[in-house]
């Protein structure tokens, strides 16, 4: 588990990588109820929903550098 | 300069349209509807596999559509195409987009190969691309490069014979059922972005892509045939590690931007694009024929006739715009603002006919699929939506001005133009 950068909320990131289901030629499918990611310098985070990845996308130092409560 | 078509284009028309009569059996037609639902399932489909490939009837189709030689008409024949020209390919193709089949290469990738590729690349591609066993999903934007595409980060690093990509991709249309992606990636931080961006294209299941649904305003309920431009539900695509050979690569590292926007402008290109507007109007001006609303012919009606007849006068400026557009590009003109310019007027005047036919319809045209009241199935409320789709994708109506404003009239840049103000 981890909490989303912008709202604080927990985030699976395992269960928004496992796969569901694949595509009709053959990439893995995951379960979109299951949150988002952002590669970001590097790294993934890991997002609740688009909404608060939008935010992260337009401000990132912001929510890295004071961690959600 | 004559602006008829000339009596052999005539009877290819002719004979497209009686092949149509002949060959359009309920069995296709619940395959063509299928197909559709199935690409435009969005979450449901989630999970399962093998879906949008073809089923017997379409693939008979496709297999006799081909031997009339009316796939693939204005590619070379040592790739699969006929070598013909550009008009037989709009009149081959607008008749088929009416009845929802698709025969044109719009929005394919095929002319980036054709003009970039290798030859192994032309001779793997095209010919699968024109029968229909290959398809790419057009991996361009991100969630911070979009309008603003030489943003993109996706990154892929060189590793001996290989690239190496991490990353991500949103509103990929189709991800979900492509072979193929074509993908745009960043392979050199150090230079000017536009100078650090490469195209590659690999196999949907190469080892670390994941797919996420992202369904639009088209997938619940679910679009009828023909008022979609593409398929309504979208993806996010995720890169984990990807590696793919170095002869994914396509036209060089570090040119994909240049490849890239040419592609994308000639992939403009066709009737099916255009169709897909002028189809709206088509389908009102049949519906008010046809039909009587609450005991009255709408069409008696003098307000509605005359904005079908304005509406009518626009739908026919799409279609010369598309024609011009063909004939630059089969002369071998410079093709460069026309697209774009029949990339805002196309979509924008699928908003105003769809809005125009809400006001007719009152309620009755916002009844979507599904409805127990709903006419034609909800098309004319599914178009409403789909008009808002057509703006957005394959570059944005405000995108499509901005290189009108360059490279049609000459004027500055956005980034000089702000420059030059502060
Ligand atoms: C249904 C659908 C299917 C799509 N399919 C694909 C696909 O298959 N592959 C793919 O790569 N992408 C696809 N896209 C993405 C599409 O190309 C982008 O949405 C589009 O380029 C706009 O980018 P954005 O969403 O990041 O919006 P933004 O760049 O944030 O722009 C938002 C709005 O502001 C306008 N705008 C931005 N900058 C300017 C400016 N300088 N001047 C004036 N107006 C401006 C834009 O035109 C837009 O209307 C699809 C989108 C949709 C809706
Ligand atoms: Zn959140």
């Amino acid at each position: 588990m981890t909490m989303c950068p912008v709202c604080g909320r927990a985030v699976d990131e395992a269960a928004a990588k496992v796969q569901t289901g694949q595509t009709a030629h053959g990439a893995k499918e995951v379960d979109p109820k299951q949150g988002t990611r952002q590669f970001h310098d590097g790294k993934w985070y890991y997002f609740d929903s688009l909404g608060c990845r939008s935010k992260f996308t337009a401000r990132p130092d912001e929510f890295l550098k004071k961690p959600a409560q | 300069m004559n602006f008829g078509f000339s009596p052999e284009q005539e009877a290819l028309r002719k004979e497209v349209l009686a092949f149509i009569k002949e060959n359009l059996t309920p069995g296709v037609i619940a395959e063509v509807e299928g197909e559709e639902q199935e690409v435009s399932a969005g979450e449901e489909s989630a999970g399962r596999k093998g879906l949008a490939r073809r089923g017997p009837h379409l693939s008979e189709l496709y297999r006799r559509i081909g031997a009339r030689g009316w796939l693939g008409i204005t590619y070379p024949k040592e790739y699969g195409g006929q070598g013909g020209d550009r008009i037989s390919q709009y009149i081959v193709e607008e008749e088929f987009a009416r009845v929802g089949i698709r025969v044109g290469l719009v929005g394919s990738g095929a002319p980036a190969i054709l003009a970039a590729g290798t030859e192994e690349q032309k001779r793997d591609f095209i010919p699968r691309l024109i029968s229909g066993e290959y398809s790419f999903a057009l991996g361009f934007t991100e969630p911070h490069a979009g309008a603003d595409l030489a943003n993109l980060r996706c990154r892929a690093v060189r590793d001996g014979d290989e690239y190496v990509i991490n990353g991500q991709k949103i509103y990929t249309t189709a991800a979900h059922v492509a072979t193929h992606i074509y993908l745009m990636a960043r392979t050199n931080t150090e230079v000017p972005k536009h100078d650090g961006i490469s195209i590659f294209i690999f196999p949907m299941d190469t080892a670390g892509i994941t797919v996420r649904p992202l369904v639009t305003i088209q997938n619940n309920p679910k679009a009828p045939v023909g008022t979609t431009y593409g398929a309504a539900r979208t993806n996010e695509v995720f890169f984990d590690n990807v590696r793919v050979p170095k002869s994914a690569l396509l036209g060089g590292e570090n040119k994909g931007w240049r490849v890239g926007s040419t592609g994308l402008n000639l992939d403009r290109v066709g009737a099916s694009r255009y169709l897909i507007s002028v189809r709206r109007d088509e389908d009102i001006v049949n519906w008010l024929k046809e039909n009587r609303h609450e005991g009255n012919s709408l069409g008696d009606d003098p307000a509605i006739r005359d904005k079908i007849a304005e509406m009518w006068i626009e739908a026919q400026v799409c279609r010369l715009m598309t024609m011009r557009s063909m004939s630059i590009v089969e002369r071998g003109g410079n093709f460069t603002y026309e697209g774009s310019a029949e990339k805002v007027w196309a979509p924008e005047h699928g908003t105003r006919i769809t809005e125009a036919i809400t006001q007719m319809l009152g309620p009755y045209g916002q009844l979507m699929n599904g409805s127990p009241r709903t006419i034609e199935k909800g098309i004319f409320g599914h178009n409403v939506l789909g008009s808002f789709q057509s703006g957005i994708n394959h570059g944005s109506v405000q995108i499509m001005r901005d290189q009108v404003a360059r490279r049609g009239l000459g004027l500055p840049s956005q980034r000089k133009a702000q420059g030059a103000r502060k």
